[in-house]
């Protein structure tokens, strides 16, 4: 046998994938810092933490980093019998990037254990049963995610959920989209905003989220890095975000709101991380350009209906989970309309129509202010004088909650849970929430109570329901 | 997405054209635009002139081929060609002598009919000078109507200046010629595809294109691959074809291949010499030599001083991005072979797939090379993905970060697909 002869070409580009995931790194780090900033040395000095709990979101990332690696590595070496040089492992596996991912969409309250729990899974689940790097479907850290939210989410909530212990101070809010989630209409900027200050805290990210995914302004700066750098698959979070826009803005201007509401919409529940970071991870999105404008839009079109038709609010980590499925069809699509446009025109005529349609939709379902819910019933109710008593079932988190709500001269005078078994009732007790309905007649101002959302999301429910009877 | 190459152009541009053209002997490889089936006509001991016909293609296009030198045929001999393989050599001993037939002084460049100057080209044995080796005739026999002719000076891949270096020494000959292809088969316009950044050609055509009112430069953008023929086609006509540029009324000639045509119609000269390329890392002095069709490459590279002291070499028939390893410096000389590279041994690592699309986003013939490397074993997906179109410009392999040979996988898809057939 002659040695096989060089191939060509033999000149290749200085752009290495080293080099790309270095500049991944680079656009990450402000991030990073800023997720250290705004959950630790923020409440360290406003003396809400230790100097532990200051650089705990450091620590969160470095530890779910290191365990995605080791995770990784241990296979390597134990499995497939690899080399054990680390730097070697470092350089050419990238495995840090699943577990600073992850890292950065939990909430920062998450246990610790938890957290190396979901980190483990995002590399055995998430990449490694696929075949390790190249070969997964799904984006590693989003495995991981879901995985940990679905069986632990009463525990990460128990332990204090998305605020940082300033922000439970300050804001006493649960994230945007959940406070968002708890109202039925269109909302205010006075509900919706107000609280968290303005859409410049939006757009800068100090507002309640996971760790690290709240600063739209440096995810921004980080995608005009990679654009320039070469080194990411723009088009997927411009028409992503693009979508989320215009169907929102849509919404919005059916119900006679303004310009703040579709930029409140994607300046909230880490759309700008989700799209720039998450959406983009080479492996799991398209590699065609086509593919990758309907995947985007697509995205947004899942975004909006999950967060104004499900409970589930947040949406864009969820979104994407689904759409990394379809990343194999929408490749074979775009593959053959490079050669012919009309191959995609009838997916792109049903993305439009999708986005107008829902959006309509939407517009049209946050319109009728008053409808029935099938979640609520009424059990009797009596005159008693100028007052009249009620009493009604509403369904909780995991019960019926039964409750007497006392109307007098159109507010409410006073609430009195009879029945309930919700597993986080105690929080709901504990906060004295009842009271806050005293001489109300109108639930919207009203904040539901972090790790409880729910419990105390179907108590407002159950009086503004009794208020809409009230009222006739 | 436009691919820009680094371009490595300086060095050879800076240093003068240089010569040699007195090699002992001569190896007239027997292969033609690829194909190997060539009868020989000559016997050991024969005498023959220079531009004497040695050989001729069988198949469709009857090209002959020409000695470059005087003197007698001493026999054959296997030597590596542009393709990477060995082919058998007419060994033709150099008299010094450059004896040649019928050769004309000052002829009228356009005083002959459409027919004949088909026959001339042909028989000159001119052939596509950029790579592909392609009859030159054979364009201009067509029973369509040539409307326009395209003169491709563009020269994209990095390094090779040899056609740039041509065109500045002998940019009135080609204008000459151009303007003579146009009056013998009536063609109404040229268009001369130099690249925007390319000041120095342009400066020089503009200096002397204002006697021919027919011909105009066209300034194409500085993106790989801008010298394949169906891009320039494009940009210049706003219209692509099917198969063959001809269904457009076009005609497209290397420049260089032009500068042969001159040759034919001034002095009834055959293709007995071209300039090549003779540059990468290795080489101690990177330039362009103008030299006899069937010189060895190692006699050359000897005369402009030699190589670098390394372990390994690479040594490259054709540039950078289309060019063929060969596996020695046994190389020979052929009218299509248009630069020389000599790089140093490099270990390449291969790193996975990461997806990130930039072969797509890259490709030319706009195909989708990570789907035809995720495919590539299954024929009903591969022939959906049409590999056929690759023109194995390898901007793919270019611009892969993780180092993965794409192009590869696209040869050995096409192969794949024409098997199933």
């Amino acid at each position: 046998m002659k040695e096989a002869l060089a191939t060509g070409p033999f000149l290749r580009t200085e752009n290495k994938t080293n080099n790309i995931m270095k500049h991944l790194l680079i656009a990450l780090i402000p991030i990073i810092l800023f997720a250290f900033y705004k959950n630790g040395v923020v409440p360290y000095i406003n003396g809400k933490v230790t100097l532990y709990g200051m650089f705990l979101p450091l620590i969160f990332v470095f530890i779910s980093m290191f365990v995605t690696f080791f995770t990784e590595y241990l296979y390597a070496i134990l499995v497939k019998k690899e080399t054990k040089n680390i730097k070697y492992h470092l350089k050419t596996k990238y495995s840090i990037f699943p577990g600073i991912f992850f890292a950065m969409i939990m909430p920062l309250n998450t246990p610790i254990w938890i957290l190396i729990f979901g980190a483990i899974i995002a590399s055995v689940v998430g990449k490694i049963i696929f075949g390790g790097l190249g070969n997964n479907i799904f984006n590693p850290a989003l495995v991981g995610r879901l995985f940990v939210i679905t069986i632990f989410a009463a525990t990460i909530m128990n332990n204090g959920g998305y605020l940082n212990l300033y922000e439970v101070d300050t804001v006493s809010k649960a994230t945007p989209l959940s406070n968002y989630a708890a109202i039925e209409t269109i909302g205010s900027y006075e509900t919706l905003v107000k609280p968290y200050g303005s859409l410049w805290s939006f757009f800068f990210g100090m507002i309640p989220g996971s760790l690290g995914e709240t600063s739209a302004f440096l995810c921004i700066l980080g995608f005009l890095y990679l654009v320039y750098k070469k080194a990411l698959k723009w088009r997927i979070p411009v028409t992503y975000i693009t979508t989320v826009f215009i169907m929102t803005y849509i919404i919005g201007v059916l119900n006679d709101v303004g310009l703040w509401f579709p930029l409140f919409q994607i300046l909230s529940g880490g759309l700008f991380f989700g799209a720039i970071f998450m959406a983009t991870d080479p492996v799991t999105s398209p590699t065609t350009p086509i593919a990758q404008d309907i995947y985007g839009i697509f995205l947004g079109i899942l975004t909006v209906l999950f967060r104004f038709l499900t409970s589930a609010p947040e949406g864009v980590l969820t979104s994407i989970l689904i759409m990394n499925l379809f990343v194999i069809i929408l490749d074979r699509i775009g593959a053959k309309a490079r050669f012919d446009l009309k191959k995609v025109v009838v997916l792109i005529l049903i993305e439009f129509a999708l986005v107008l349609g829902l959006s309509l939709y939407i517009a049209e379902s946050k319109d009728e202010k008053v409808t029935v819910d099938p979640n609520f019933s009424i059990v009797s109710k009596e005159n008693q004088g100028n007052k009249k008593v009620y009493i009604a079932t509403q369904k909780g988190y995991s019960s019926t909650i039964k409750a007497k709500v006392i109307i007098s001269g159109d507010k409410v005078e006073s609430v009195e849970i009879l029945e309930q078994a919700d597993s986080f009732y105690s929080k709901v007790e504990e906060s004295n929430y009842v009271s806050k309905f005293k001489n109300i007649n109108d639930v919207s101002e009203i904040d539901t109570v972090s790790g409880a959302t729910i419990t105390s999301n179907a108590i407002k429910k159950l009086v503004n329901n009794v208020l809409i009877d009230y009222k006739g | 997405m436009a691919l820009h190459l680094p371009k490595y152009k300086k060095q050879t541009l800076e240093h003068a054209l240089g010569k040699y053209m007195r090699p002992k002997f001569i190896y007239i490889p027997l292969i033609s635009g690829g194909d190997t089936n060539i009868t020989e006509l000559v016997q050991k001991g024969d005498y023959v002139n220079k531009g004497s016909i040695v050989a001729r293609r069988k198949g469709n296009f009857k090209i002959p081929l020409v000695s470059s030198v005087s003197g007698t045929v001493v026999g054959f001999e296997e030597h590596l060609c542009y393709t990477g393989e060995t082919v058998k050599c007419i060994k033709i001993e150099n008299d010094f002598k450059d004896s040649e037939l019928n050769i004309k002084k000052n002829r009228k460049l356009s005083s002959i009919s459409k027919k004949s100057f088909i026959e001339l080209i042909k028989e000159k044995g001119i052939i596509g000078m950029g790579g592909a080796g392609f009859p030159t005739y054979a364009k201009y026999d067509s029973k369509r109507k040539i409307n326009t002719l395209i003169v491709n000076a563009v020269e994209c891949e990095p390094y090779i200046t040899a056609d740039q270096m041509l065109a500045l020494s002998f940019s009135e000959e080609i204008l000459e010629a151009i303007d003579a292809i146009l009056e013998i088969n009536e063609i109404e316009e040229a268009y001369i595809a130099v690249k925007k950044t390319n000041t120095s050609l342009i400066d020089e055509l503009n200096n002397h294109i204002g006697t021919y009112p027919k011909i105009k430069l066209a300034l194409l953008d500085d993106i790989y691959p801008m010298g394949w023929e169906r891009m320039i086609v494009k940009r210049i006509m706003k219209e692509d074809y099917d198969r063959l540029p001809i269904e457009l009324g076009v005609v497209i000639n290397n420049i260089s291949t032009i500068y042969a045509i001159y040759g034919a119609l001034k002095y009834n000269r055959a293709l007995t010499e071209r300039t090549v390329t003779f540059a990468g890392d290795m080489m101690k002095v990177p330039q362009n030599v103008v030299v006899k069709i069937g010189t060895p490459v190692k006699e050359i590279i000897e005369s402009i001083e030699g190589l670098k002291k390394a372990k390994n070499y690479v040594f490259v028939a054709g540039g950078p991005m289309m060019g063929q390893a060969v596996p020695s410096d046994d190389l020979i000389v052929t009218p299509n072979l248009n630069c020389v590279l000599v790089l140093k041994k490099e270990e390449e690592t291969e790193l996975p797939c990461i997806r990130c699309g930039k072969c797509v986003a890259g490709c030319p013939a706009l195909l989708s090379p990570v789907l035809i490397k995720d495919n590539i074993n299954s024929v009903e997906e591969l022939r959906k993905l049409h590999p056929e179109k690759c023109i194995e410009c390898g901007a793919c392999s270019y611009i892969c970060p993780s180092g993965i040979k794409v192009r590869e996988y696209i040869r050995l898809a096409k192969e794949k697909i024409k098997e199933v057939k």
